[in-house]
């Protein structure tokens, strides 16, 4: 894998977008998820319409942030990608919470409004699921297009290097087509990641804790996507011998990202408050054994440390803003080639990040380069993989519009389960009613090919309980 | 076999020569590692989901396909979910190669020689059926149409290549037990081979005929994503390997002239190691001969099959010698007479008659049927990867005879030196000098030929084992696979150069034989030869006037430099 190209082309994606990023919006709230607003895209256009959505559609030029169009402008055929990966992430957000209070509703989106609601102003559970659920489609969904051949400017980053080390990409496609025909183009997946990174994490510049929250769960969900990745090899050497042998890695189905994922929500960490950077200077490199009760006694030598680097950072995030991105772009395509990851909570992993921080020194700024400490200090640190949020969920149970909750009025439940899809929990005690219906379905088809396909109809009795 | 330039050579000259050709080796390495990219590249393709007209079904000329003008509109995974028959026996799922990347439409080269495509199928179950665990070799019926278009065509122009209707086994395990749908994800399938990489575009589309009273593709839940991997060979790869190719092949081509016409100077009939020496320099010249070339104007899909025979050919040539060196090196003769392959070495020589000719059935049978059939594939069926097995088991086990065997003869031939040497100082001078004239030969093949084959031991165990390139530092990096491959060839051409160089007839022995019959290795004769020449030897010429010295007395020299 070539870095070193990632890094050009994100220089030019940069140079490009990046001046718009000084812009300060002072408008919205410090503590609102400023780069959630894309979400909107889901409802904007259905992926499947025959006209092809226009970025310069003005329901889209609200949604999106002015880099973020330009990305869409830029990458003809990621607007459908994206739309489609919004609504991947609401379906299977949907699917994931069908059996909690809080179900993963969407509102009809109007401009300006949040598409989660406002739930999406606290930084609790349920957000941290969204992003990550999120940056995970966005990813999973862009990488996918591009192996479907929707999107025209996937990159070929195999260009062998000492065949075009001058090939910058201003030189344009003929490189890339000589590239392709010298050596091949490399996986989609790369670019699914890097397109995430740039289009996601727009809003999210670190700067406070929330921000970072975002940041950490927009990664988690990238992490997520790699993580569950797969390498498959073909052996065709003579007479189909291994000694030529071809690998590529294969991205899972979305389902089991979703699942990892809220399994994770299940788990996830509360993160405090007071958190310490992990600048360069601060850094005694993260050691397994930080992980324990040894952590109270090294937040106390890092945070004033850091509270210095922080407000450094911070200057230097509004000043340049580029190259931090640059920088962590190596990260995951350099996993890539690892996709059976030790899980994160390991502490392999946390010496591994260690390490990876320990190359980079001397890169200072990055604005995905803060460890988050645990409000229970008992509690190991978040790992790349766990979801962080910062203050306890709501119940859920009773309408409150003002803080975005539905409630669970109507819903349906399970009667003889136990869990949280109980009619006990799920209905918080108001009691459920019973009803039958029957479903007309069809059922027992037969096939003949070609070309007919006959199905009875099908009268099932169903009961349903539904809260009161 | 008398006198060879091996045994002539000073020390000095063959210690040139042997860094000549490392030197050769290490630049064939280098060549391969530092400017040829990986061996093959590939494309990964999701196919996208098209919605067909009944009407049409059967007309072989009707291709679907997912870009360019009139292209079919992709149906969603949520649009099959909501159709009341799940769109059964409509969808057709397109895929369309190579990619576009760069905002570039992509076109395959003819130097990227040949494609491979396999598919990677992934289904799901509900998890409240009762089907858990899906049986194993679950048959898959696949309608498979292959087609083409040129640059230059029109986007409809596309062209049916193949057509085919296969029957594929899959093997699929659990990947993903969810509260409502069990996701299985299967072994990849082979779907087709092309030999020949002739067209610009290639599409496949692929229909999963549903039927019920021949119980046809019943046992599928929902299809999920359906990846086709399409492996090439990389035009810079190629380039590389065409080159070297080239640079090779006159070389070797003009050894053998040298070589044969070396042996007929001398006065007599070419014995059977020069035999052997001349066609495994021939084979390695058919496999040198840089036939793809040709490729590049013609279609030639048996390029596949041409060029395992072609190595075939080779490798079994090459272990065809080291039988026949080893066995013309005994030292013991127990025939007097001129041995030839018939006479002598057919039953030692069965082992890799059987080895080879098994791996070439299975190679028509594979890759021959798949001149007529491209998605057909010998492995797809129980039955057919049993038959392969079978045979490449059976060429396993005939090439582990064949290397038992030859170790047992090597041993025999270590054994019998060992008994000369207990005699030699008791030995007329000639005398002994012959036999260390041929021991001295076998130990130098010996030592090349396990050299040899250690390093692409070696090569091919760090070609597997590396991922990627290596880097050297940021500006050099190590291609391992192309290094290995380039370099292994390289190494093969370069030992059979060396051979035919070091083990040609030496012409230095010209003015001392007048024997013709010199090359019936009859002990006697040699004996008698070098004993009308005793005298001569023992007044040893200094290095000045190397012309007058025959081999024998070379070889003393060096011996006493020793």
């Amino acid at each position: 894998m070539d870095i070193s190209y990632i890094f050009v082309i994100c220089l030019m994606a940069l140079c490009s977008g990046g001046s718009s990023l000084s812009q300060v919006e002072g408008k919205q709230k410090s503590g609102r998820g400023r780069g959630s607003m894309w979400w909107g895209i889901a409802k904007v256009g259905e992926p499947n319409n025959i006209t092809p959505i226009m970025y310069m559609d003005p329901a889209i030029h609200s949604t999106l942030r002015r880099k973020q169009r330009r990305l869409v402008r830029d990458n003809p055929g990621v607007l459908g990608a994206l739309v489609k990966g919004a609504n991947l992430a609401i379906s299977e957000c949907q699917h994931q919470f069908r059996n909690r209070r809080w179900n993963c509703s969407t509102r009809n989106f109007s401009r300006g409004k949040n598409l989660f609601g406002k739930i999406v102003d606290r930084g609790c559970r349920e957000t941290s699921f969204i992003y990550a659920i999120t940056s995970a489609a966005v990813t999973h969904s862009i990488a996918r297009a591009c192996s479907e051949g929707t999107i025209e400017s996937c990159t070929c980053d195999y260009s062998h290097q000492s065949r075009s080390p001058q090939a910058n990409h201003q030189a344009g496609s003929v490189a890339g087509v000589r590239d392709w025909e010298w050596g091949g183009c490399s996986d989609n997946i790369g670019f699914g990641f890097k397109f995430s990174r740039e289009f996601v994490d727009t809003g999210e510049r670190g700067r406070n804790l929330r921000e970072k929250m975002n940041l950490h769960n927009n990664e988690a969900g990238r992490a997520h996507v790699q993580a569950e990745m797969r390498q498959e090899c073909k052996c065709h050497g003579m007479s189909g011998s291994c000694t030529v042998k071809t690998c590529w890695m294969r991205l899972a189905n979305f389902r089991v990202i979703g699942d990892n994922l809220k399994a994770r929500f299940d788990g996830a960490t509360r993160v405090q408050v007071t958190n310490s950077l992990r600048a360069t200077n601060a850094l005694a490199p993260v050691s397994p054994n930080a992980a324990g009760s040894n952590s109270v006694s090294s937040n106390g030598l890092i945070i004033p440390q850091s509270g210095l680097v922080y407000g450094e950072e911070e200057e230097r995030m509004l000043n340049d803003h580029m190259p931090d991105i640059l920088l962590e772009n190596s990260h995951p395509i350099s996993k890539i080639h690892h996709p059976n990851m030790p899980s994160p909570n390991s502490l392999p992993q946390a010496g591994q990040r260690g390490g990876r921080n320990g190359r980079r020194q001397g890169r200072k700024h990055n604005r995905y380069h803060f460890q988050l400490n645990p409000h229970n200090p008992e509690h190991k640190p978040p790992g790349s993989k766990d979801l962080v949020y910062l203050e306890p969920s709501p119940s859920f149970c009773e309408k409150n519009l003002r803080q975005g909750i539905l409630g669970t009025h109507g819903r349906q439940c399970n009667e003889t389960s136990l869990g949280v899809d109980g009619c006990g929990l799920m209905c918080c005690g108001r009691g459920y009613r019973r009803d039958e219906v029957v479903v007309v379905e069809r059922c027992a088809c037969t096939f003949h090919w070609c070309c007919e396909v006959k199905c009875k109809l099908c009268r099932t009795k169903k009961v349903i309980y539904t809260c009161l | 076999m008398s006198g060879t330039i091996l045994e002539n050579l000073s020390g000095r000259k063959l210690s040139i020569l042997v860094a000549t050709l490392l030197l050769c080796q290490v630049l064939c390495f280098l060549l391969g590692g530092l400017y040829a990219p990986l061996p093959a590249g590939h494309v990964t393709v999701l196919g996208s989901l098209c919605r067909e007209d009944h009407a049409r079904q059967n007309d072989t000329g009707f291709l679907l396909y997912s870009r360019g003008a009139g292209a079919c509109i992709p149906v969603t995974r949520e649009e099959v979910e909501q159709d009341s028959t799940k769109m059964a026996n409509e969808l057709v799922h397109v895929f369309q190669m190579p990619l576009p990347r760069d905002l570039r439409d992509l076109d395959y080269s003819r130097w990227q020689q040949n494609l491979i495509g396999v598919l990677q199928v992934e289904f799901g179950y509900d998890s409240s059926s009762e089907l858990r665990e899906p049986p194993r070799e679950l048959q898959l019926t696949i309608d498979m149409r292959l087609a083409y278009r040129n640059k230059g065509d029109p986007d409809n122009g596309w062209k049916l290549y193949a057509h085919g209707v296969e029957h594929r086994y899959l093997d699929c395990v659990t990947s993903h037990v969810g509260p409502t749908e069990t996701l299985y994800s299967c072994d990849m399938i082979p779907l087709f081979e092309l030999g020949a990489l002739h067209h610009s575009f290639y599409l496949l589309n692929l229909r999963f005929p549903l039927d019920t009273p021949s119980q046809m593709n019943l046992q599928f839940g929902h299809m999920h994503d359906l990846t086709l991997t399409a492996i090439h060979q990389n035009g810079g790869f190629t380039q590389i390997w065409l080159l070297l190719k080239t640079m090779l092949f006159p070389f070797v081509v003009g050894i053998m002239i040298w070589f044969w016409r070396r042996v007929h100077l001398l006065q007599r009939s070419p014995a059977l190691l020069e035999y052997m020496l001349i066609y495994l320099g021939a084979a390695l010249t058919f496999l040198n001969l840089p036939l793809e070339y040709l490729s590049l104007v013609y279609e030639m899909p048996y390029m596949l099959l041409l060029s395992d025979i072609r190595q075939g050919i080779f490798y079994a040539m090459l272990l065809t010698f080291w039988l026949v060196f080893a066995g013309e090196h005994m030292l013991i003769q127990d025939a007097p007479n001129k041995s030839t392959i018939r006479s002598r070495y057919w039953k030692h020589l069965s082992a890799v008659v059987v080895g080879c000719i098994s791996l070439f059935v299975f190679d028509i049978c594979e890759r021959g049927v798949q001149l007529r059939n491209p998605f057909y594939s010998i492995w797809t069926t129980p039955l057919g990867a049993k038959v392969a097995m079978t045979f490449i088991v059976l060429a396993g086990v005939s090439a582990a005879i064949y290397f038992l065997f030859l170790c047992y003869m090597i041993w025999k031939v270590f054994r019998n030196i060992g008994d000369k040497r207990t005699s030699l100082p008791s030995m007329s001078q000639a005398r002994r000098l012959h036999y260390e004239g041929l021991i001295y030969r076998f130990k130098f093949l010996m030592l090349a030929t396990l050299v040899c084959a250690a390093l692409t031991v070696a090569g091919f165990i760090m070609g597997q084992m590396a991922e990627g390139q290596w880097d050297w530092n940021d500006n050099v990096a190590i291609q391992p696979t192309s290094a290995f491959l380039t370099g292994v060839y390289g190494m093969w051409n370069i030992y059979i150069f060396a051979l035919l160089i070091l083990y040609a007839p030496s012409h230095k022995q010209w003015p001392a034989m007048h024997h013709s019959d010199e090359t019936t290795q009859s002990n006697e004769n040699i004996v008698a030869s070098a004993a009308s020449e005793e005298i001569e030897f023992s007044h040893l010429p200094s290095d000045s006037n190397p012309s007058e010295i025959s081999s024998l007395t070379s070889f003393t020299r060096k011996v006493a430099f020793d």
